[in-house]
């Protein structure tokens, strides 16, 4: 029962240690290893029963000490799987500022706990954008996409819901995205977090809509940007049947933006227009296609 | 000899004809490490089995690149190798062949997901109950440890290293984050996705090295408390965190 020993040395260090810390000291180095020593005994806190950590900690974030130190005992205190310690996570959250603040949300973000979750929307609501961007994050860590979501649709600037809707985006949310293409209709930032997640078929439906050219050109690019199989047929597709030069236009974006130098290729040579050829003969010469040197040729024997 | 060695061993890959052959002579003359390797062996058993599907080919193509990586660094000429990269990486390959075994069960898992492969590291549920769940710690646990390692090393290391250092360690949490997500042990996921976020800060370019060296702190003291929590044994101590 070594580490018993290391629990009470902690707890005994950490009792004593507001006073400890409060000393003048005039050596820096001596400050330090103060603080070092701290947290070490913040750390062996991990191995301790929750009834005896969670003074400890409570202790150590009512104290005098370092934010350093703080943010220590916060990470202890995510692990922590009782009430009251996500009530002291919350706590923590609501009544400090700064990089304390940041990371007593985070925590409660590796906490997961839902009421504590839950208390974090008033915190958004009322916080900096550094405190918003930690919000999110903590959301993400928490896999919570329903609380972004959420707050998405209850965005009243643009800076907020582009901010969710990128969260959404890289938690690979497509669900949220779909329902909040109902809510809020397409947009820039909303297209690309759909590249992000991978949805080809929310792409493909707002590349199909010819309403907005601006918007349907971003969406057909976007499809570039997934970059699968899935997409690079859908860009193929689009190219082939798309009366609209922009369309096609886009379409060629895409496979230039997926490196789809097959599909270009393949276009190259089903092609009978000698613009066309050009056009594509271009586009692989700057996608550094291999197959580039052999067309060349080609063309200049007139082969084809 | 360590488990990283024997569990290429086991699996046939990542070691030379030689290396093979002074495991082999090894095991011969030492029982120890031969009750050692049979039991490794039976946890990998859990985990492998002929029929499996096949690991998602990108999860794959990622160990080979670890593993390319990992080759590249050992023939590239280095003037001074100030970071201990090559241990590292090679490290990492090892982790990431883990995670991979790892993934292979969670994938049997979700056949059978009357018997989750892991448990939430909680106090009411000791992981040791569970098939597998010991082969999934002790593979998180040699990633954190890698990850410890590698973060401890960038301080002496060069650019180049760092950030390949740090991309080696983004794509090993990722794997072992998707592992505990998609086996329900949320606790682990929270937590690995957590590091991912200090980790993509730390890979930013433009992060000055006072902003650095405040991550690597936070990151090492909390992947040396989850190294602690992963060590204490539950059922010895009902009553820890």
């Amino acid at each position: 029962m070594q580490y018993r020993k290391t629990i009470l040395l902690s707890v005994a260090l950490l009792l004593g240690g507001v006073a400890f810390g409060q000393d003048e000291a005039s050596d820096v180095s001596e400050v330090d290893d103060v603080e070092e020593l701290k947290i070490v005994a913040i750390e062996a806190l991990i191995s301790a029963p929750p009834e005896r950590a969670l003074p400890a900690i409570t202790r150590v974030l009512q104290g005098n000490n370092s934010d350093d130190v703080k943010e220590s005992a916060l990470f202890i205190l995510s692990q922590i799987e009782t009430p009251e310690a996500q009530a002291l996570l919350l706590d923590t959250a609501r009544q400090s500022d700064g990089e304390l603040q940041e990371e007593a949300i985070q925590m409660i973000g590796i906490g997961g706990d839902p009421q504590a979750l839950a208390g974090l929307r008033n915190i958004y609501a009322s916080g900096d954008s550094d405190v918003r961007e930690s919000v999110l994050e903590a959301y993400l860590i928490a896999d919570d996409s329903k609380s972004i979501y959420e707050l998405a649709i209850s965005a009243d600037n643009e800076e907020d819901l582009e901010n969710a809707v990128e969260m959404l985006g890289a938690m690979g949310a497509i669900d949220d995205l779909r329902d909040l293409l109902d809510q809020i209709g397409p947009s820039e930032g909303l297209i690309e977090a759909y590249a992000i997640a991978g949805d080809v078929e929310s792409l493909r439906t707002i590349a199909a809509d010819s309403s907005n050219p601006e918007t349907q050109a971003e969406a057909i690019e976007a499809l570039g940007i997934v970059g699968d199989t899935q997409a690079d047929q859908v860009l193929v597709q689009i190219y082939k049947d798309s009366p609209s030069e922009d369309v096609r236009e886009a379409a060629l974006e895409g496979m230039l933006i997926s490196g789809n130098d097959e599909a270009v290729l393949q276009l190259y040579r089903d092609s009978t227009s000698n613009a066309e050829k050009r056009e594509l003969l271009e586009l692989l010469s700057i996608m550094g296609s291999e197959e580039v040197w052999d067309l060349i040729d080609e063309a200049l024997e007139n082969r084809r | 000899m360590n488990d990283d060695t024997l569990t290429l061993y086991y699996y046939n890959d990542g070691l030379t004809n030689a290396e093979r052959q002074e495991v082999a002579n090894a095991l011969a003359i030492d029982p120890a490490l031969a009750d050692l390797y049979q039991s490794l062996c039976r946890e990998l058993e859990q985990v492998a089995d002929p029929e499996m599907p096949a690991p998602p080919s990108d999860m794959v193509q990622r160990w080979h690149d670890s593993l390319d990586r990992a080759i590249g660094l050992e023939t590239r000429p280095k003037p001074e190798p100030a970071v201990h990269s090559w241990s590292f990486l090679l490290g990492a390959a090892v982790t990431a062949a883990l995670a991979i075994g790892v993934g292979i069960g969670m994938f049997l898992a979700d056949e059978e997901p009357a018997t989750p492969m892991i448990e939430e590291l909680t106090a009411d549920n000791p992981i040791s109950e569970h098939p597998g769940s010991s082969a999934f710690i002790r593979g998180l646990q040699v990633h954190l440890r890698e990850s410890e390692q590698g973060l401890t090393s960038l301080d002496t290391g060069v650019d180049s290293d760092r950030s390949l250092l740090i991309m080696n360690i983004i794509e090993q949490n990722r794997l072992f984050e998707r592992v505990a997500e998609q086996n329900d042990s949320e606790n682990l996921a929270r937590v690995l996705r957590a590091f991912q976020l200090v980790l993509m800060q730390l890979a930013a370019e433009d992060i000055s090295d006072e902003d650095a060296e405040a991550l690597r702190a936070k990151l090492l003291f909390e992947l040396n408390v989850m190294l602690t929590k992963l060590a204490n044994n539950p059922s010895d101590e009902p009553t820890t965190i």
